[in-house]
């Protein structure tokens, strides 16, 4: 009885440390972008403060920072949406049909992943100089595809083969077409496999920082994060209005990924056969 | 006029055969079960006619229209699935429904058709559950339900009933042949219980390794199996073999010698269906609800090892020199004593001989 009830004390005490090891960075920038200037650079650091919002009266007064978080809405969501479209037929077909070649394009989507996207950076900026694609969102929406669209694949992949070959069978009895079959069953069944992939997706797209850095140079077309960079310019270091910036683009992942996350549910296929 | 044609059905699985050509006819409204042991194809023949599997060579026919190279939704076929395979994101009217849906027919007639099955199959009060609400019977109710509201020239089941408890199973046995009695619809049924093929089926089909034993009634394969491989599988309990050799052969009459008969030799009253010369190796075959213990002419001599109350019947198992464990199923209960000498006759039925290639004579 002791015992167990030391175990769920030390059990706690450990998910305690771990959860403070993760919210710290983030409980920081939220306290600091409310903090003023002389308050944030104290040290020792100030434990209680009078909050103020001026930071973020700042950044919202600047319209750099509104535009860029559009701009990242319009890229991450756009991003997300085609890697889901793309993704899941792709999926579906590595999953339940047997081609030519199937080993092969399933490394290839592996081996996407396998490159630093440093080592791509200078070619990538050179072809998109060449196709007039410099400073547009779609040469960001592009790329972010080709890094998201294996992570779609390879979780919605591993989603649907888990689903009963016989719900097809039975579907196929039934007269459903082959996109019936993946629209009606697989996407439905597979939802949980697809919100993760799409919060992966969404997440990367957001907060990707190398190439908006390198591809796109004016100003109206930067993203978020490229903007929260820029004001370590000169001989200033505006940390709050860093933290602001950062706790704003933090909010809509996070809003995104509460909304998707019911869908997550393990156990959907529970009662399909047997 | 056969409603169901198969005509020398092969499947090849890359250059390995799993169905050798198999050739069958089934008639209209009929109910023919395929029985076998795990891997003898029968569910891949199921597969073949439902069209969910590719045909290596042959055709098959449904209602005179060859349908080797038809897709499986325009075959006219319904198929109840071992795993019941309900879409779980679906209602129960929906998982009904859905086949209904895909042949774009009016969402009134549809209302309708759902209505028919449900009340056919009690499933009513449970129209808006989802599956995982379901008990295994519910599902299975569901499962059948699905194939029945399409209206389909032919029914197919792959082992529907693998799933539930005895009781269950027993039950959901006399409905489907009820079901099959009102619909009157042509069924094929794929089993490996053979107490099920025994009780449901107009005809059996019994498959090994991809070929077909024996076709014929119940009654057919039970009192004349057209080898050993289906007298061993049609009955239960099984029917007990002895490897004996032929002594004499007369006109009328077949001397058998083992040293489990009484006297070292078992003398069958009747012509052999082939052939046979003296010496050679016989395989006899006596089923355990034929034996009966304590008979005034006793053919075995047996000892006594072990008994299993059933109840009403109790099971004896008994050994003799040089044979296998013996079966007998006696009527009432019996105390055995272990090592007790039993006389064992022949109370009813027959004896079945078997020549060393497995065939009856």
């Amino acid at each position: 009885m002791a015992a167990t009830r030391i175990g769920s004390l030390l059990h706690a005490l450990g998910l305690l440390i771990v959860l403070a090891f993760a919210l710290f960075p983030f409980y920081w920038m939220v306290t600091s972008s409310l903090k003023d200037q002389t308050e944030l650079l104290a040290s020792p650091p100030v434990w209680f403060f009078h909050p103020t919002l001026s930071n973020y009266m700042d950044i919202f007064a600047d319209t750099k920072v509104t535009t860029a978080v559009l701009n990242s809405l319009i890229v991450a969501v756009s991003t997300t949406l085609l890697s889901v479209i793309l993704g899941t037929p792709a999926a579906y077909a590595l999953a339940r049909f047997e081609f030519r070649g199937k080993a092969d394009l399933w490394f290839w989507f592996i081996s996407n992943r396998m490159i630093s996207p440093i080592v791509l950076a200078l070619p990538v900026y050179l072809l998109s100089r060449q196709v007039g694609l410099l400073n547009t969102r779609l040469v960001l929406v592009l790329i972010y595809l080709t890094f998201n669209l294996p992570i779609v694949v390879w979780i919605c992949t591993d989603q649907f083969r888990s689903i009963p070959p016989d719900l097809e069978q039975s579907a196929r009895l039934e007269g459903a077409s082959q996109f019936d079959i993946f629209w009606r069953i697989y996407l439905p069944l597979g939802l949980p496999g697809v919100a993760v992939s799409a919060i992966f997706a969404f997440i990367f797209s957001w907060n990707e920082l190398l190439y908006a850095l390198v591809l796109i140079t004016s100003q109206g077309l930067k993203t978020a994060p490229v903007v929260a960079t820029n004001f370590m310019s000169g001989y200033e270091l505006p940390w709050g209005k860093i933290m602001a910036t950062g706790t704003v683009i933090v909010l809509p992942v996070t809003v995104f990924a509460m909304l998707v996350s019911r869908h997550m549910i393990r156990g959907l296929t529970m009662g399909a056969t047997k | 006029m056969s409603f169901l044609k198969l005509d020398k059905v092969v499947k090849r699985y890359g250059s390995i055969p799993v169905i050798h050509g198999v050739s069958l006819e089934a008639k209209k409204g009929e109910f023919v079960v395929f029985v076998g042991p795990s891997g003898c194809g029968k569910s891949t023949l199921l597969r073949m006619i439902a069209g969910l599997e590719e045909i290596s060579a042959g055709d098959v026919s449904i209602d005179g229209r060859v349908v080797t190279s038809v897709a499986p939704a325009d075959r006219e076929v319904s198929m109840v699935f071992q795993s019941y395979a309900l879409y779980p994101h679906m209602s129960v009217f929906d998982n009904i429904a859905f086949g209904l849906k895909m042949a774009k027919m009016p969402a009134d007639q549809i209302i309708g058709r759902v209505d028919e099955a449900a009340s056919i199959l009690q499933i009513g009060p449970l129209l808006s559950r989802k599956p995982r609400q379901l008990s295994g019977g519910q599902r299975q109710r569901v499962a059948i339900g699905r194939a029945i509201v399409r209206h389909p020239k032919l029914f197919l089941f792959d082992e529907p009933l693998s799933n539930l408890d005895a009781e269950l199973r027993a039950q959901m046995r006399v409905e489907i042949a009820r079901l099959h009695r009102n619909l009157g619809v042509t069924m094929v049924y794929v089993t490996h219980d053979q107490v099920e093929a025994m009780t449901l089926a107009d005809r059996i089909v019994v498959l090994r390794a991809g070929q077909i034993e024996q076709v014929g009634s119940p009654s057919t394969l039970y009192d004349e199996p057209a080898n050993r491989f289906v007298a061993g599988f049609i009955g239960s309990p099984k029917m007990n073999f002895i490897e004996a050799r032929i002594g004499a052969v007369a006109d009328n009459a077949i001397t058998l010698s083992h040293p489990a008969f009484v006297g070292g030799t078992l003398t069958v009253e009747r012509a052999p269906l082939r052939p046979v010369s003296p010496g050679a190796p016989v395989t006899v075959g006596l089923r355990p609800d034929n034996l009966t213990i304590g008979s005034p002419n006793p053919i075995l001599n047996l000892t006594a090892d072990f008994s299993e109350n059933l109840g009403g019947h109790t099971q004896i198992y008994a050994t003799a020199t040089d044979a296998p464990q013996i079966a007998i199923l006696a009527n009432g209960r019996r105390a055995i004593v272990r090592g007790a000498t039993l006389p064992v006759g022949l109370a009813s039925g027959r004896v079945y001989l078997f020549d060393a290639d497995g065939i009856a004579m």
